[in-house]
């Protein structure tokens, strides 16, 4: 196991400074650069641009820049955000933060109610309940994630204010309230962008789920444990789940990075400025250097939760021998 | 004596008002404003400054030494309002101003605002290491000198008109005490700038990029404090948020309400649409020369005749209905109602599509193979239009011009780009035509950085690189004109030379209209900073908050 | 074995009903300029007749512009499935080919593609999308394909890798191999027909998931570029006026959801056909 993470990590590096080399050429090749919008005033003389291009380094050709930026990796700097006046160290601080807590948040609860679904679809199997909630989870895919957080958004928020319409927490004195309170005030901003995204995930793994409990029940153990006299919900949880959540698991370890930069039209509709909407502002403002570290730093949890979900599915999956 | 004529009586005038120009006529209501904003500050460093959002909140928390007034005129220093600087006088040959700060004012960690401040920030505009965005603008000013410390005395090279505008609407006083041992360079992010110390209205408490800021009323004003206790800006990067927000509740005051917000506003009439004018207008450009070649004149639109035509095709008001509702006006030609030289006597061309039709075919684009589209000698009439993916309005205001074209027997496509691919291209000229947006300031310099010959003077702004001598001539002599009789008579003949020669489709202004929640009352809002009167705005005590309690202050 | 496999799709209810909206949206698709019943880049009065609710005029309503929202759906299915389905082709083929080539190739081409396919698929495909197209600048729907399809191709290409390493352990290769059969003629002539249905379940996903990042991307202004109608860009249009002109919204959603819908449960019905023939059923 340990080797084999090694391998994965060095396959990742590898693989990485490629991904780095292609993302610069390809934000090399965009028109435009980080001042373009800053210095979009009729009154701005040439000369400013130059003095900004030049003060970040824009001015130097192409090539030496990446020697540059990669010679500061190596020292374990990131480099400087332009267009948002801060280090990259600051705006991923800043925003890496919220977006896990977001994504956690909705991984977990989606997780949770996901595998809830699918277990009682597959107790009911064929019957209302698994009819019912086979239609609401296929909903959930198919409707765009975009629109329900629009919908929740303008009538969940504007219209009929039973939660926050965006930000991150309560104005005002907010900031000298009790811990607890601060937390309650926390899940109740997190409340909609959470509970959007956490539908998608829901809906998701119960489909995913379903199928993998359904293929299991079909095996001869099974048999066995209900010829044992146990309750089908036993069966079902205690025999059937074991075996069929890995795979579920190993999809959420997939789902994970791609989750945290992939948020972006929650954090834009919520307001919950986190890396997915970081990433999207430094694309569109030609930012190398933030762009560049939100890549590495995909890699990186990639790896991390490949590895997590893999010894997860490892310690679950043994069992399975040894109901056999 | 002509120099006279750019001193004013304004001051006495204010003076006669007391301090109403200034600071607060009323007594404090307390409560906290939030305003819901699209965009949020890139930086808090006055000199480094572009975007609106990064002036609202500089403009809040740092003064200048004098500003516009509500009549937003820039020639001499008629109306302008006292700041920092309590009174000034002129030279005899206008080359100098001498500015006397108001003896009160003071930095908010208690320092006298000192001529010095003043003196260094001349410095940090004019340092190239700073990168000041709006350099240009003091170009005419040769230096500063500081006879006592509270008085500043500003030399310039040229007189112009607008000497005193451009120098008290562009520079901003910096904490010499705090700011002057850090070298040009580090000024970007110097952890002084981070959390600035300024001189004006508001303190500068918190920020948290893209979410959240924060400012507390600055109770030791030299002009009598804001009346609320604060302002939070909060931030969204989707237009429908931003809205929702003053129509939940939670927040106060939204910088413009877009048209589709309109439908959505409660009939309680919690939240109200306050008009206000905008020195923005958006107009359909032509490129002069080829979008390959930017050596060879463009195949359709180098031709005057066929820039009118194309003119004469397009309905400005049904686009403006469709688009805004009642919400804009047609645009008149290159400038807004909004400024002061704005003139409404121009002969524009009308809208007539059958005579441009006519004028078509006897140009020779004729529709020979009856697929709609007009051709001459093998080549389509078509083009393309280069709008930014940002801007609904502009898009809207495409795709109503694209049908417009087509029936008229012109082939349009639409080219939606994000921003900065947008600006790449036009500053390179590489577009047909593109739909493009100026806000413009309240002088009418920025008409010749749009409009004028591009040239190192001139024209920076100018991507369709359209050149006329009558209008450029015209221009200098207003922007030099001694008397505002003979300034806007230039203008006029400058403004209609433009419109003749139709560079451009000059197609909308939006009137702006804030959404202002019931709880808080909002004086007139400036075209150019809405801002600008809030020290007066006032918060409905009756109608408090749990979010207006302030945390207990931390020393 | 995996022509029992269709058989089997055949004969379940649901999937001919997901196959049959796939079907009718296709149909509409390709048979949208002869029963629009207007011209979807017609407007026939931008201040008058704008956001005018649905009538026997207009079934579905006019948009902003007054052009006719059913006649848009329609046209929209055009460019929507096509871009969806073209994008979809270009993802599989290439997610087939590349997988293929790392697990009968092995080695390091199997350390490159899956290297490749680790790294990237921790990149969110929109985003991935967004940096393509402002490089590229502006887009043809030829493009849009070129660019979503060339970014999808990672998960066929997972399937595909672990099938066929599957697959060659299996004795009847392990026996075509010992009759001195060549590498490609095994995985032309026995494991590609033996992974058709998971590649058609790739594909049903693909779609799946190509048709609302077309609309997400529509939805950040980078998408189809008007007049031309996607049911992403008229999914823009109605979102300024959500709770004001719910027909905007409710059909073009209604479509992206239908079609999506549909591909999923064929992608499902799919698995438990093969499921099937695996446990011999």
């Amino acid at each position: 196991m340990p080797r084999e993470i090694v391998t994965r990590l060095l396959h990742a590096i590898a693989v990485c400074a490629v991904v780095a080399t292609s993302v610069f050429v390809l934000i090399q090749c965009a028109p435009g650069d980080p001042f373009a919008t800053a210095l979009d005033g009729a009154d701005v003389p040439p000369s400013v641009r130059a003095e900004w291009r030049a003060r970040y380094g824009f001015d130097l050709p192409p090539g030496e820049r990446f020697v540059r930026w990669a010679a500061a990796l190596t020292r374990g700097e990131l480099g400087y955000a332009a267009s948002r006046h801060r280090t990259v160290a600051e705006v991923v601080g800043d925003a890496m933060p919220r977006t896990l807590l977001l994504v956690g948040v909705a991984l977990g609860l989606g997780f949770a109610a996901g595998v809830g679904i699918a277990l009682v679809q597959t107790r009911h199997h064929r019957r209302w309940q698994d009819r019912v909630l086979g239609a609401l989870t296929l909903g959930g895919v198919a409707v765009p994630e975009f629109l329900v957080a629009l919908l929740a958004m303008t009538w969940l928020g504007a219209r009929w204010r039973l939660f926050p319409v965006a930000g991150m927490g309560s104005l005002g004195d907010a900031g000298a309230w009790p811990l607890w309170e601060r937390i309650l005030d926390l899940v109740w901003h997190l409340a909609l962008p959470a509970g959007v995204l956490a539908l998608a995930v829901a809906s998701r793994v119960a489909r995913h789920q379903r199928a993998a409990l359904l293929a299991v029940m079909r095996e001869d153990y099974i048999r066995t444990a209900r010829a044992k006299g146990l309750g089908e919900w036993d069966v079902i949880v205690r025999h059937a789940l074991p075996n069929a959540i890995g795979p579920v698991i190993a999809l959420l370890g997939l789902a994970l990075p791609s989750l945290v930069g992939g948020a972006v039209l929650i954090e834009r509709i919520f307001g919950w400025p986190g890396m997915g909407l970081t990433l999207f502002d430094a694309l569109l403002a030609r930012d190398y250097p933030l762009i560049l570290a939100a890549v590495l730093l995909a890699t990186v949890l990639a790896v991390v939760a490949r590895t997590v979900t893999d010894a997860i599915a490892e310690y679950v999956a043994p069992r399975r021998a040894r109901e056999r | 004596m002509t120099h006279s004529r750019f001193r004013s009586l304004a001051l006495l005038f204010c003076l006669a008002a007391s301090s109403a120009c200034r600071g607060t006529d009323a007594s404090p209501t307390g409560g906290v404003v939030v305003v819901s904003s699209g965009a949020d500050a890139e930086t808090l460093v006055p000199p480094l400054v572009e975007g609106s959002q990064g002036r609202v909140v500089t403009e809040l928390i740092y003064d200048k030494l004098a500003d516009v007034g509500p009549a937003l005129n820039t020639f001499g220093d008629v109306g302008f309002v006292p700041k920092l600087a309590r009174s000034w006088d002129w030279s005899r040959d206008s080359l100098t101003i001498t500015f006397h700060l108001d003896p009160g004012a003071r930095w908010h960690d208690g320092q006298p605002v000192t001529a010095y401040d003043v003196q260094y920030a001349f410095r940090v505009w004019t340092d190239s290491a700073v990168g000041a965005v709006q350099r240009a603008a003091l170009a005419a000013v040769d230096s500063v000198s500081a006879p006592d410390s509270r008085t500043a005395r500003v030399y310039f090279r040229e007189r112009t008109p607008e000497q005193f505008y451009a120098f008290t609407y562009t520079l901003i006083p910096l904490p010499a005490h705090r700011l002057a041992s850090l070298p040009g360079a580090a000024l970007r992010d110097a952890p002084e700038v981070r959390s600035p110390v300024g001189s004006g209205p508001f303190r500068f408490v918190s920020w948290a990029p893209r979410t959240r800021l924060e400012l507390s009323a600055n109770t030791a004003y030299y002009a009598g404090r804001p009346r609320v206790d604060g302002v939070v800006f909060v931030f969204a990067a989707q237009g429908a948020t931003v809205a929702a927000r003053l129509l939940a509740g939670e927040a106060d005051f939204v910088e413009q309400l877009s048209p589709p917000d309109f439908a959505q506003l409660p009939r309680d009439g919690a939240v109200r649409a306050q008009p206000y004018g905008s020195l923005d207008y958006t107009f359909l450009l032509f490129n002069q020369f080829d979008a390959r070649d930017a050596a060879r004149p463009h195949p359709i639109f180098a031709d005057r005749a066929m820039r009118r035509v194309l003119t004469a095709a397009i309905d400005r008001s049904t686009i403006v209905r469709s688009v805004f509702d009642s919400l804009a006006r047609p645009a008149i030609g290159p400038f807004s109602r909004m400024q002061w030289t704005a003139d409404t006597t121009l002969t524009g061309i009308a809208f007539d599509p059958s005579a441009a039709a006519r004028m078509l075919d006897s140009l020779g684009w004729r529709d020979t193979d009856r697929n709609g589209i007009r051709e001459r000698a093998g080549r389509p009439l078509a083009f393309s239009v280069l709008v930014p993916a940002s801007s609904r309005p502009r898009q809207a205001a495409a795709v109503l011009l694209q049908a417009q074209f087509k029936a008229v027997g012109v082939a349009v496509t639409i080219e939606q780009t994000d921003f900065n691919t947008f600006l790449d291209r036009a500053r390179r000229g590489a577009f047909d035509a593109m739909v493009s947006g100026v806000r413009t300031s309240p002088s009418p310099r920025g008409v010749r950085d749009w409009w004028g010959t591009p040239g190192p003077d001139r024209g920076i702004q100018n991507w369709g690189r359209w050149s006329n001598a009558e209008f450029d001539a015209q221009l200098d002599s207003a922007l030099s004109a001694p008397r505002v009789e003979e300034l806007r008579a230039h203008i006029h003949a400058a403004y209609q030379a433009a419109l003749n020669d139709a560079p451009a489709i000059w197609l909308y202004e939006p009137r702006f209209f804030a959404g202002v929640h019931r709880r808080l009352t909002v004086r007139a809002l400036r075209p150019d900073a809405w801002w600008s009167g809030i020290v007066n705005w006032s918060i409905d005590p009756a109608q408090r908050l749990p979010r207006d309690r302030r945390a207990p202050a931390t020393p | 074995m995996a022509a029992s496999t269709w058989r089997r799709l055949l004969d379940d209810r649901a999937a001919r009903v997901a196959g049959g909206v796939l079907g009718a949206a296709a149909l509409a698709a390709v048979l949208a300029p002869w029963i629009a019943p207007h011209d979807p880049t017609l407007q026939p009065d931008p201040v008058a007749l704008r956001l005018v609710a649905p009538s026997w005029q207009h079934p579905f309503g006019t948009d902003p512009f007054s052009r006719d929202v059913l006649s848009r759906v329609l046209h929209g299915a055009r460019v929507s499935l096509g871009v969806a389905a073209g994008a979809m082709l270009l993802s599989v083929t290439l997610g087939a080919a590349l997988g293929a080539l790392a697990a009968v190739v092995g080695g390091w081409v199997d350390g490159v593609v899956s290297g490749l396919v680790d790294v990237l698929i921790a990149m969110p495909r929109l985003l991935v999308v967004i940096a393509l197209v402002a490089t590229f600048g502006t887009l043809s729907p030829w493009w849009l394909v070129a660019l979503i399809g060339g970014s999808g191709w990672l998960t066929t290409a997972r399937i595909v890798r672990a099938e066929f390493r599957d697959h060659l352990q299996r004795e009847y290769v392990l026996a075509a191999r010992a009759l001195g059969a060549s590498r490609w003629r095994i995985t032309w002539h026995h494991l590609l027909p033996a992974v058709a249905p998971q590649l058609a379940v790739a594909a049903a996903l693909a779609l799946a998931a190509v048709i609302p990042l077309e609309a997400a991307l529509s939805f950040v202004g980078l998408g189809v570029q008007p007049p031309l109608a996607s049911w992403g860009n008229i999914l823009l249009d109605g979102a300024d006026y959500l709770t004001s002109a719910w027909w905007l919204v409710l059909f073009p959603v209604a479509a992206v959801s239908l079609t999506v819908g549909s591909a999923l449960i064929l992608a499902d019905r799919l698995r438990v056909a093969i499921a099937g023939e695996e446990h011999g059923e």
